[in-house]
């Protein structure tokens, strides 16, 4: 007699798993990282609210640093090309990633726009995030450097209703302080609630309409 | 907001791991998210429910428990829970990477993550 044993039907099994569903990213992340390092290039990802002057600040650093570095731009944007355009007028290579429904760049669409841009050519790459202070967090790119611009106009809480992002970010703009007045905000309550959350991050505030404050972000990120 | 996409992975690594063990119903799936990420629970629930539907998921529960945040201080050496802020004036409550013992700059070493711990099927 032969004798068979089956696992019985419906049994159930609890199978143990340590799968990390973020963990991706992150890998591509280092790479795109070590592959930016490899060609020499600096790296510097703006994140921040929807009109809280990303691209402005962008362009105000490329006015002053065009002569030194040859500059290179990745724009998320969900649906339009206005900020590459905005950028690109500047003799800066350009990649737009439309991201669509997605509220952040993710390290695969960043590493899919640094295929299309020939690194042997630049020396400094901004990427510009979707914006969104919440999401962006999660999800390194691989840059060098992360900046969080946050401005006046979002009022008072700010920074301490989002402390996620300012515990990522190595800078922290403070922007459109010309409105400070108008709005009724204290701006060195906002840059002791960022110092709270991160006692590393180096805060500085500026005027992107007029470049004020623009020469210390440039010297904060080391450029 | 991008609970969506990472239920996708999350419905997609499941559906995977009962294939290979010939499963033709998943009844749970344990998921551990870290209390410094920024996936909502209710969420991530909601879309378990609606991308399961149809498949052998439909009708499992997930369940997630939470993983505190753990820092490790370079300066003097401090390791264990992140420090919160609390501003009972304003009602306020946030994460800091500020070391409870020195007033360093902290690393987040646990806490972030987003992990598949288990699954329970029919075979
Ligand atoms: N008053 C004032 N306005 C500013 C300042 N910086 C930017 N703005 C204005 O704010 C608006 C939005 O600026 P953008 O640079 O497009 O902001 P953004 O963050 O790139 O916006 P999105 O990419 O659409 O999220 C524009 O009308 C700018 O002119 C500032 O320092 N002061
Ligand atoms: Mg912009
Ligand atoms: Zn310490």
């Amino acid at each position: 007699m032969r004798e068979v044993i089956v696992a019985e039907e419906g049994e159930i099994l609890d199978v143990e798993l340590s799968e990390n569903l973020l963990k991706m990213n992150e890998e591509l992340a280092s790479k795109n990282r070590e592959l930016l390092k490899k060609h020499g290039i600096k790296s510097v990802e703006i994140m921040g609210s929807i009109g809280s002057g990303k691209t402005s600040l962008i362009a105000e650093m490329v006015k002053r640093l065009k002569e030194k570095y040859r500059i290179g731009f990745i724009a998320g944007d969900l649906t339009t090309t206005i900020d590459s355009d905005r950028i690109s007028k500047n003799g800066v290579d350009v990649v737009q990633i439309n991201t669509g429904k997605e509220c952040h760049l993710d390290a695969n669409l960043v590493m899919k726009a640094l295929e299309r841009l020939d690194l042997e050519a630049l020396d400094l790459l901004f990427i510009e995030n979707v914006g969104n202070l919440i999401c962006p967090a999660e999800f390194r790119l691989g840059s060098e450097k992360r900046v969080v611009v946050v401005s006046i106009t979002e009022g008072p809480f700010m920074v301490v209703k989002h402390p996620f992002i300012f515990m990522e970010a190595d800078v922290a703009v403070i922007n459109k302080i010309d409105l400070a007045e108008a709005m009724g905000i204290e701006v060195s309550k906002l840059e002791k609630d960022a110092l709270t959350i991160n006692p590393r991050i180096k805060v500085v505030k500026t005027n992107c309409r007029t470049g004020g404050g623009i020469p210390k972000v440039i010297e904060a990120l080391g450029l | 907001m991008h609970e969506y996409s990472m239920t996708v992975s999350l419905v997609n690594a499941v559906l995977r791991e009962a294939k290979k063990k010939n499963s033709k119903k998943v009844l749970e799936v344990h998921l551990s998210v870290g209390s410094l990420s920024l996936l909502a629970h209710e969420q991530l629930k909601f879309w378990y429910k609606v991308l399961g539907k149809g498949t052998i998921l439909e009708g499992s529960n997930l369940r997630i428990s939470v993983e505190e945040g753990e820092v490790e201080c370079e300066d003097c050496g401090y390791k264990g829970p992140i420090r919160y802020e609390e501003r009972l004036y304003d009602h306020l409550f946030f994460p800091t990477v500020s070391c409870p013992r020195c007033g360093s700059f902290v690393k987040v070493v646990k806490g972030r993550e987003c992990i598949i711990k288990s699954i329970k099927m029919v075979i």
